[in-house]
């Protein structure tokens, strides 16, 4: 590992980031780069695969968006058979994180992807990007990110990235500073013109204001949201408005099964059941389920939930799904002791388990 | 709005009528939405009456699509009478759904209304006071504001203008249960029935100028493209359709997933290939597996959180595909599906 070697530069970060993508393509150092550009559509992003370098002009590096969950798409892109060559993907810690599980699922592969990230300010819900308030909302990002990443205590990138570049700090920057972990990141530096290597302090340094901010919301965030330990009823009344559109499921980077298991036939309730049911109990909720499936997403989810907040983003009534999975995350992976994205090596606790081993913490 | 149009008088009259045939065992359970906790109007399956307390069969917002909500309980047919109170483009999914042998209507009575339309859910959600209201086309969900069906579908039908007050039977089924409960009353409904054609004029031109400005805006596969271009596969517009009740979706399958390389190669075509790369495949597929069957309920665009016009779309494709097979989907159960194969290999020329 390679200590606090930092790449400073005069330039922007937009324009140091450009320039070092085109450098990567242009001497083939990769064969293509995975990161996010603006759509034709004014406000609306998307991930691109670009291997034209004279395209990276359009890349917006750590834009505070996320379309989807980078660890999605580099799984769709990755789950048949790894990349042959090197690709430089642009990755935020969560998503890095996300992705880590992923492989450990055999939902993708981490070969040849050579990561750069960043210590992440967070990204800002996708419904304040549609509106007029779009170039004020742009303008104040602090003010206007996730609640899941207000309450983000992991936005500097653990072992797996190769690159991070200050993007969040404590005071502002000028120029462009780049942390280099790996033997290549710091090949690729070498060969970057109009750039100083330097020794620099841990990046953690640079964010210890930060790291305060974000720990202080966390808590709140923890104590105001109820989880499923506290009783049925809380998680009734939250999920009352909730329209079964399972848009938290699929934008979710962890919920990978082709077919979900409350949509299998396995957990489907036979129409005689649900007559019975409303017969038995004078009334019921119909389609019937609605519990079931949130209540199972946090069983198979709240072990490798990565606190991106992606699943909140996409929820068209406004439910807090990802406060939710944060606090249920917080609990059952402290109570596992298993940290989702910190390690490839790390055994995944679903990958011993039964299902009655949580009920204690469901119900 | 006149007050016998307001959503509380027709509230009130819809739950008289199912008090009475419940009460009276003419029918055995009944499926509406009911008011719970924040706001919401989850549809619930009564038996008790007691229960019906809390029913409002005219909410102001659809959460959930009513034909969906009927079709996870009556795939079989059910032991007793049940009646289902909607709105029109619900029971008209729901014989749809019955020809696609999702519903079982055996036993099934369906009670519409005239339909105000509905309060879009991200506006309802702020606060929960806005109403729908036909005269204000601005508190309603773009579909609803240029819904030409807005009435007269089901077995039976609450008529509230045109001077009326009074449940229109449309079927037998629907003569014999206003008989049972002793409520048939002669009436003229010619002024009704005026009022429905005039509003559905007004509507035509709503919505023929909508189609133009979509064309306009979204011109052929490239338009296409460019419509989609926010979409982020969260695939809720599939989720709430009622029309889309596949188990595992063609998109989601194993065999559609293509390797890195080729990823690769189409981004070296290009320069760069937008991720998910399947977006427009996703919608073109969709829309040619359920345009025919499409009620221009709007669920998919109400639930979409990108702001994508996905239900204006396809419903504006619908009207292609169903003009060119003369067909009305859920307008009549005798009515044949045009269309009971679709080929997948078919559309493979659009993928980008
Ligand atoms: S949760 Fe938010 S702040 Fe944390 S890494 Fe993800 S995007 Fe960044
Ligand atoms: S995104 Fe929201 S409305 Fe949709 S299923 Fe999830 S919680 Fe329910
Ligand atoms: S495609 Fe949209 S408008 Fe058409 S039936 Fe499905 S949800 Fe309704
Ligand atoms: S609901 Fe909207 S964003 Fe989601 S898949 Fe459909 S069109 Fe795309």
């Amino acid at each position: 590992m390679i200590e606090n070697s930092v790449l400073i530069s005069t330039s922007s970060t937009l324009d140091t980031m450009r320039r070092l993508l085109t450098q990567l393509l242009e001497n083939r150092e990769v064969d293509s780069v995975f990161a996010l550009r603006e759509t034709r559509q004014e406000g609306r992003y998307c991930y691109s695969l670009i291997t034209d370098p004279s395209l990276v002009s359009e890349v917006l590096p750590f834009h505070p968006v996320m379309p989807v969950q980078g660890a999605r798409a580099l799984s769709n892109l990755t789950i048949t058979e790894p990349f042959d060559r090197p690709v430089a993907a642009l990755l935020r810690p969560c998503e890095i994180r996300a992705f880590v599980e992923n492989v450990k699922q055999s939902q993708g592969s981490l070969e040849n992807i050579f990561i750069i990230s960043c210590t992440c300010p967070g990204v800002i819900p996708a419904s304040r990007l549609l509106g007029e308030e779009r170039d004020e909302v742009l303008r104040n990002p602090d003010e206007n990110i996730r609640n899941a990443c207000r309450a983000c205590t992991e936005f500097i990138p653990g072992a797996q990235a190769d690159m991070t570049v200050i993007i969040a700090s404590d005071k502002p920057l000028d120029g462009a500073v780049i942390y280099l972990h790996s033997e290549r990141a710091v090949e690729t530096a070498e060969k970057f013109d109009s750039c100083t290597l330097e020794k620099g302090p841990p990046p953690t340094e640079l964010t210890s204001e930060l790291l305060e901010a974000r720990g202080k919301a966390l808590k709140e965030l923890l104590r105001d949201i109820p989880a499923p330990g506290d009783g049925l009823r809380s998680l009734v009344s939250l999920f009352s408005a909730c329209i079964g559109c399972r848009g938290c499921r699929e934008a979710c980077p962890l919920c990978s099964c082709v077919l979900c298991d409350y949509e299998t036939a396995r957990t489907a309730h036979s129409p005689e059941l649900v007559r019975a049911e409303a017969k038995r109990k004078g009334s019921l909720r119909v389609p019937s389920g609605t519990l079931q499936f949130q209540l199972g997403r946090l069983m198979h989810i709240s072990p490798i939930c990565t606190s991106c907040g992606q699943c909140s983003d996409v929820c068209p009534v406004d439910i807090p799904v990802s406060d939710i999975f944060i606090r249920a995350a917080n609990l059952v992976q402290e109570s596992l002791n298993y940290f989702p994205g910190r390690d490839t090596d790390d055994t995944p606790p679903l990958a011993t388990f039964v299902e009655k081993e949580l009920l204690d913490i469901t119900d | 709005m006149s007050n016998t149009e307001s959503r509380k008088e027709i509230n009130s009259i819809l739950i008289d009528i199912v008090e009475k045939a419940l009460g009276s065992g003419i029918i055995g359970s009944v499926m509406v939405p009911s008011r719970g906790p924040e706001n919401s109007f989850p549809w619930t399956l009564i038996s008790d009456v007691s229960a019906l307390e809390r029913a409002e069969p005219l909410p102001p917002v659809m959460s959930v699509h009513g034909a969906k909500a009927l079709a996870s309980f009556t795939q079989s047919p059910s032991d007793g009478r049940l009646l289902a109170v909607m709105r029109p483009c619900e029971a008209r999914a729901a014989v749809e759904l019955s020809k696609l042998e999702q519903i079982n209507l055996d036993n099934i009575i369906l009670l519409t209304m005239d339909c105000p339309g509905a309060v879009p859910l991200s506006e309802y959600g702020e606060d929960g006071t806005i109403e729908p209201d036909l005269h204000h086309p601005d508190t309603l969900r773009p579909l609803c504001r240029q819904c030409i069906e807005f009435t007269s579908k089901g077995d039976l039908c609450l008529a509230i203008h045109g001077g009326l007050s009074m449940v229109v039977p449309l079927t037998t089924r629907g003569d014999e249960l206003l008989d049972s409960l002793g409520m048939k009353a002669e009436s003229d409904t010619s002024a009704w029935k005026e009022w429905a054609s005039g509003l559905g004029q007004e509507r035509e031109i709503t919505r023929t100028e909508s189609t133009d400005n979509l064309q306009k805006a979204y011109n052929g596969l490239q338009g296409l493209i460019e419509a989609f271009s926010g979409c982020i596969s969260c695939r809720s517009c599939r989720t709430v359709c009622p029309i889309c009740y596949c188990r595992l979706c063609f998109i989601d399958m194993k065999d559609r997933r293509s390797p890195a390389s080729e990823y690769l190669e189409r981004s070296r075509n290009s320069g760069a290939t937008r991720l998910m790369s399947d977006t427009l495949l996703f919608h073109i597929g969709r829309m040619a597996h359920m345009s025919l069957s499409c009620v221009s309920c709007g669920m998919c665009e109400d639930a979409c959180p990108s702001d994508i016009p996905i239900g204006r779309l396809v419903s504006m494709v619908s009207d292609n595909t169903t003009e060119l097979f003369d067909y009305n989907a859920g307008s009549n159960s005798e009515d044949p599906l045009p269309l009971n194969t679709f080929r997948l290999e078919e559309l493979h020329e659009y993928e980008d």
